[in-house]
């Protein structure tokens, strides 16, 4: 009965949208064809759509989607009634509504702004950078993006820079690496958000008796039958080898994004021990390759971030402890200290073409990435603050995760800028150690090998 | 310049003629996109064309704080194609326009009389169906589809990079440049990575669609077996891969067989194995398990299409060969697969091409990973031409280099069918029967 | 007799043999086609409230306690699965309907019709179809916007998109139309029936198995649209279809611990397609078989 509903159905349509759509004279021109499809289809739709509707009672919804998907949205929140103009603010899903207070306390406070209608959406730190860079148009005024990510932008037009009127304000209340995270060539293009993006240990009290070597914690690992996680084809994680052995890998930039001067030792002695511990982590029955708590099964220790402090809390539970992360020995017995990155997330405004409105992106997103709404974020989600000030909350001091981290942000390198494609490079590393295209049966000069190869493809991305 | 005054002045302002002729709808149409062209030229083509020799020289600079933007190398190239698209559209309907003018006045120098307005109508439903049918479809592919490839193909002659993004900086033509970058080896050229990842393209394509074939088949004959029951319940597990959307049942797939999934820990737990079997990780174990995961997906479909096509070999066929003492598997041998190559001959063929760029399967399992040092511009051991392209467009905003090797696809697919479509013998006899 | 007998007993258990074989062949075949959704279900049961079980991966398979929170949670308003479902339901509404309405007319066009450069246009489509689509997503994106048709006007934009190109998916249905002796139409011209009315009330009514063919087809694609479709509707989180928002639960480090909301969302997902896909599986096999054999 219903396929039989269903097919005539579809003649009755098809009869009906033939007439009300084929009419129309076939010798038009294609300038006039787009709009005219559009018509047409605007018509079939409004003819069927009642039929439809009976058809199926879940397409009951249906025919509102477009007019109210707009007011429904949740994860999104407006502030403001528009009149001056839309600014559009694109921040991770968990900040979405915390955001959406603050622009509200904000508006309150700058009044003379009135008038703006703000509209916060949750786009990924990670996905903003490249949506911004397909059509900036499109994309967000004000938008948060890892640091990572910022030669990029800056390269595409996606981001202005600092309000020379707070400039030096946000140089001072900000602690030194996320400035430096921040400018590019000799230009501060972004407000630095939080200084929480390095990494460090989480791990299971019961399991790992001493997190301070990694030798130990993979036999008490293995003991145990559990799994250590870190994420060695990550050109983020991997630097904690090489730069313990005292690799360099830094680029120079101009003020337009454009990479100038690359500085990297990987093919080197250093470079080799390092890439020989890598390998001995990865060729440990208890290794996982991966940084993701969520992701992560028979879990006794991870290198990891703050932002999966809760979910490390969650699983471990009481046995919930974090360190600074290990050391690791080369094949002399010599100790190295881990050491990597630690990042920054930063809140860009986009090049305006009206000066009113930039005013008013410029004060927001200053005051977003203010000291005081950094504590209130720390509050709220966790996030490390890079003010300083915030830094030295009580607060903040007396988390457990944050102290692990700054304890472990004393051995690493603030990340500079890195052009996008040292990223996949360092991946291709990872993956080549992962898939035993170098492991401890390669001879040290097929090792070496693949470290020139690397260090040649950094090299060539300077232009 | 022939014709009579009526029709010399439609040279100029098209549909006069027909109308002074009676015939308005005509007339009416024709002028309109007359007026609705040069109205599109004036205020929008027009500038955008001006410029797509040099996609645009004007910088943008800043005023103050205030950003002012200038030219839009991507909107000239994109709407300068457009644009040349509507004239020569334009042209042709200009053309109609004359000719029929001329048809008009040849007809009433005859004495005859001009079809009136409600024939001409009329005529679009019937003798004319053809035109109704198919001006909205064929405007649509051109508006969608052409431009669209037309667009990727001029960018393969630009710098369009990450450094060369509109709307902040312009991009201008390069002409062959990146056709040699391609084709540049040596450590940093793209040449042995190009022909790396097209190597694996094939192989993964053939496998892709022939071990799908053959046990596509296996499956719908055993199923197809007299003595086996229940034969729609069979065929109705096998289809629910069809029915479940792919994003859903591959990425679950995609974490079952993960170093730390499902899959391994059960082995683990059980004491089969010591370490994860690292299933996405090792290059060669991970193409293995995109084709197998593959024909996880692909059974259902052909055991559907050969089941029908199973039906329809003449059963007198198998009688005769099992007089003649043939066994089954000689039946299949000489009768079954003899016809099922000959009846799918063209369809094995758009498998073929599918698979070459079977963009889903492999991105949703591997994205390409794992990478390799000795691989250049991030491809990956499992990347196909298509998703290593996509990715490129993606991470490194290449568009340049992704447009080449998406014409590298294109050529690789047309070589492919115009080699083995003019050899199949079903096409052969099909176009008699067409 | 005897040893006809004999032989014909040695040949039953031959055949037993044969068909239980061929059942545990079957039986293996579907346990290894049924269990990822199996697994798929068993997920979405696992609760992913930290006081209850864990909802990020985990290397067990059947939850510790069974729970509908992931349920719960989607149809709770805390995220817009409601709307991305509602949308995807929309666009293959709409695709399916307009996408047989467009392939019906140019099938039959070019099936029943000859007219100047036929031959031509199915040539040119032929190969515009090999150049790989993913390219042309850049113009499609910029092409849309300058309809107003990007962002928050998505969907639309979407089955726009869908619609304006299907006509190059004719083969399956025009193969159809061909099987239809025109002797029929040739009888009912001479009784005076226009082009319009043979095609209407003659070539779509003995068309019903295809239509529902292309219909199915159309409707099922766009649940599977991840690319393009976070393309064109990317930071406007109510436009997105369940396929671009829920992939970010699996690959965004935002969203840790959605893995068994993921599940949930997805079975959501499967189930209307998969009965309606069950419902007219003959047609599907119908098509797929003919479409086959026209190539």
């Amino acid at each position: 009965m219903k396929k039989k509903v269903l097919s005539m159905l579809l003649t009755a349509v098809v009869a009906g949208s033939l007439l009300a759509g084929c009419g129309g004279s076939s010798a038009a021109a294609p300038v006039q064809e787009a709009p005219a499809e559009e018509a047409t289809e605007a018509a079939a739709e409004e003819t069927e759509e009642k039929e439809e509707v009976a058809e199926e009672a879940a397409e009951e919804t249906a025919e509102e989607a477009g007019e109210e998907a707009a007011e429904e949205e949740k994860p999104s929140a407006t502030v403001g009634d528009g009149s001056a103009g839309d600014i559009k603010v694109w921040v991770a899903d968990a900040v979405v509504d915390f955001t959406a207070k603050e622009i509200e306390k904000f508006f309150e406070a700058n009044p003379d702004y009135a008038g703006y209608k703000v509209t916060v959406e949750a786009v990924g730190e990670g996905d903003a950078a490249g949506n911004m860079i397909t059509d900036v148009e499109a994309g967000a005024d004000i938008y948060a993006f890892p640091q990572d990510q910022i030669a990029r932008l800056v390269a595409a037009g996606a981001l202005e820079t600092v309000n020379p009127d707070v400039l030096d304000a946000v140089k001072s209340e900000n602690d030194e690496g996320s400035i430096k995270a921040a400018t590019v060539g000799s230009e501060l293009y972004a407000y630095p958000l939080t200084s929480d993006n390095g990494y460090f240990l989480y791990y299971d009290k019961s399991v790992v008796s001493d997190p301070s070597s990694l030798e130990t914690i993979l036999a008490d690992c293995e003991a145990a039958g559990k799994s250590f996680y870190m994420e060695i084809n990550s050109g983020w994680y991997q630097t904690a080898f090489f730069f313990a052995t005292g690799c360099d890998l830094s680029y120079e930039t101009d003020n337009d994004g454009n990479f100038t001067k690359a500085n990297v030792t990987y093919a080197s002695e250093n470079g080799l021990n390092a890439l020989k511990a890598m390998i001995g982590l990865n060729e440990s029955k208890a290794f996982q390759n991966g940084s993701a708590i969520g992701e992560a099964t028979n879990l006794a220790a991870i290198v990891d971030g703050t932002w999966d402090s809760s979910a490390a809390q969650e699983v471990f539970g009481d046995n919930y402890a974090c360190a600074k992360l290990p050391t690791f020995k080369d094949a002399s017995g010599k100790e190295y200290q881990m050491s990597g990155f630690g990042g920054f997330k930063l809140l860009g405004v986009k090049p305006q073409t009206e000066e009113d409105k930039l005013a008013v992106c410029d004060a927001l997103a200053y005051y977003l990435a203010g000291g005081e709404v950094q504590i209130d974020r720390y509050k709220e989600v966790g996030w490390g603050p890079s003010n300083i000030e915030a830094q030295n909350s009580e607060d903040v001091k007396s988390d457990a995760a944050l102290t692990a981290l700054a304890e472990q942000l004393t051995y690493t390198i603030p990340q500079g800028q890195y052009p996008g494609d040292y990223w996949t490079l360092a991946t291709s590393l990872g993956d080549s150690v992962r898939n035993g295209e170098l492991s401890s049966s390669s001879s040290d000069d097929e090792l070496m090998d693949a470290l020139s190869k690397f260090q040649e493809s950094c090299e060539s991305y300077v232009q | 310049m022939k014709g009579d005054a009526k029709t010399k002045i439609s040279y100029l302002i098209l549909g006069f003629g027909q109308m002074v002729r009676g015939q308005w709808v005509k007339g009416i149409a024709f002028l309109t996109t007359e007026i609705l062209f040069i109205l599109y030229m004036v205020k929008f083509g027009g500038t955008y064309l001006s410029k797509i020799t040099t996609l645009g020289t004007v910088e943008t600079y800043k005023e103050g704080r205030k950003t002012v933007y200038g030219d839009n190398s991507f909107h000239i190239l994109l709407f300068g194609i457009l644009t040349i698209i509507v004239i020569i559209a334009f042209i042709c309907i200009w053309y109609l326009n004359i000719r029929d003018n001329l048809k008009a006045e040849a007809l009433l120098k005859q004495g005859k009389k001009l079809p009136s307005n409600t024939k001409v109508l009329r005529s679009l439903l019937d003798e004319n169906f053809d035109k109704t049918l198919m001006t909205l479809p064929v405007a649509g592919v051109f508006l969608f589809t052409v431009i669209p490839i037309i667009f990727m193909i001029c960018i393969a002659f630009t710098n369009y990079d990450a450094k060369h993004q509109a709307p902040a900086n312009l991009f201008t033509w390069v002409g062959l440049d990146n056709f040699k970058e391609l084709l540049s080896f040596g450590t940093q050229g793209m040449g042995m990575t190009f022909f790396k990842v097209l190597a694996w393209t094939v192989t993964w394509a053939f496998f892709a669609t022939f071990i799908d074939y053959f046990l596509g088949l296996a499956v719908a004959m055993l199923i197809n077996k007299k003595e086996i029951k229940l034969k729609k319940l069979w065929r109705t597990i096998l289809v629910l891969t069809i029915a479940v959307p792919q994003f859903v049942s591959l990425l679950y797939v995609m974490k079952m067989f993960a170093n730390d999934g499902l899959i391994n820990g059960y082995l683990m737990k059980w004491g089969w194995i010591s370490s994860p079997i690292p299933f996405w990780v090792d290059p060669m174990l991970s193409r293995v398990m995109i084709i197998v995961v593959n024909i996880w997906i692909g059974i259902p479909y052909l055991m559907l299409i050969t089941t029908g096509l199973l039906m329809n070999i003449p059963s007198d066929l198998y009688e005769s060969a099992r007089v003649d003492g043939a066994n089954s598997w000689q039946a299949f041998i000489h009768i079954t697969l003899p016809y099922m190559l000959f009846v799918t001959g063209p369809f094995l063929l758009t498998q073929f091409t599918g698979n070459l760029n079977n963009f889903n399967v492999i991105y949703l399992l591997t994205q390409g990973r794992p990478q390799s040092i000795n691989l250049a511009n991030n491809a990956g051991s499992t990347d196909l031409l298509v998703t290593w392209l996509y990715k490129m467009t993606i991470n490194d905003s290449n568009y340049r280099m992704a447009a080449v090797i998406g014409i590298m696809v294109f050529i690789v697919t047309a070589v492919v069918t115009m080699v083995v479509y003019n050899r199949l013998p079903s096409v052969r006899d099909e176009e008699g029967f067409q | 007799m005897n040893s006809e007998k004999k032989i014909r007993s040695g040949m039953k258990k031959k055949k037993i043999f044969g068909t239980v074989m061929a059942y545990a062949v079957l039986i293996i075949i579907s346990i290894i086609w049924l269990f990822p959704f199996v697994g798929l279900t068993l997920q979405s049961f696992r609760s992913y409230d930290p006081n209850v079980e864990y909802g990020g991966m985990v290397d067990y398979l059947i939850p510790k306690h069974f729970s509908l929170d992931n349920y719960r949670f989607l149809f709770s308003g805390e995220t817009n699965y409601l709307i991305w479902y509602r949308n995807t339901l929309v666009i293959a509404v709409f695709v399916s309907i307009l996408q047989t309405i467009v392939i019906l007319c140019v099938s039959y066009a070019l099936s029943r019709m000859r007219f100047k450069g036929r031959k031509l246009l199915m040539r040119f489509w032929l190969i515009l179809g090999m150049f790989p689509g993913f390219l042309t997503m850049i113009c499609l994106y910029f092409l849309l916007k300058q309809f107003g048709l990007t962002q928050a006007g998505a969907i639309p934009g979407l089955i726009l998109v869908s619609v304006a190109s299907s006509g190059m998916g004719y083969y399956v249905c025009k193969g159809y139309f061909d099987t239809i002796p025109k002797a029929l139409d040739d009888a009912a011209r001479i009784d005076g029936a226009s082009r319009a009315r043979i095609f209407l009330t003659m070539i779509i009514p003995m068309s019903k198995p295809i239509i529902i063919y292309t219909a199915l087809v159309a409707f099922m694609a766009p649940w599977c649209d991840y690319i393009f479709a976070s393309y064109v509707a990317f930071g406007h989180d109510a436009s997105y279809n369940v396929a671009v928002a829920m992939t970010r639960w699996v690959w965004t480090n935002d969203y840790q611990g959605y893995f068994t909301r993921f599940c949930a969302g997805g079975i959501l997902v499967a189930i209307p397609v998969t009965i309606l896909f069950m419902a007219l599986q003959n047609y599907y096999v119908e098509g797929v078989t003919g479409g086959a054999v026209k190539g």
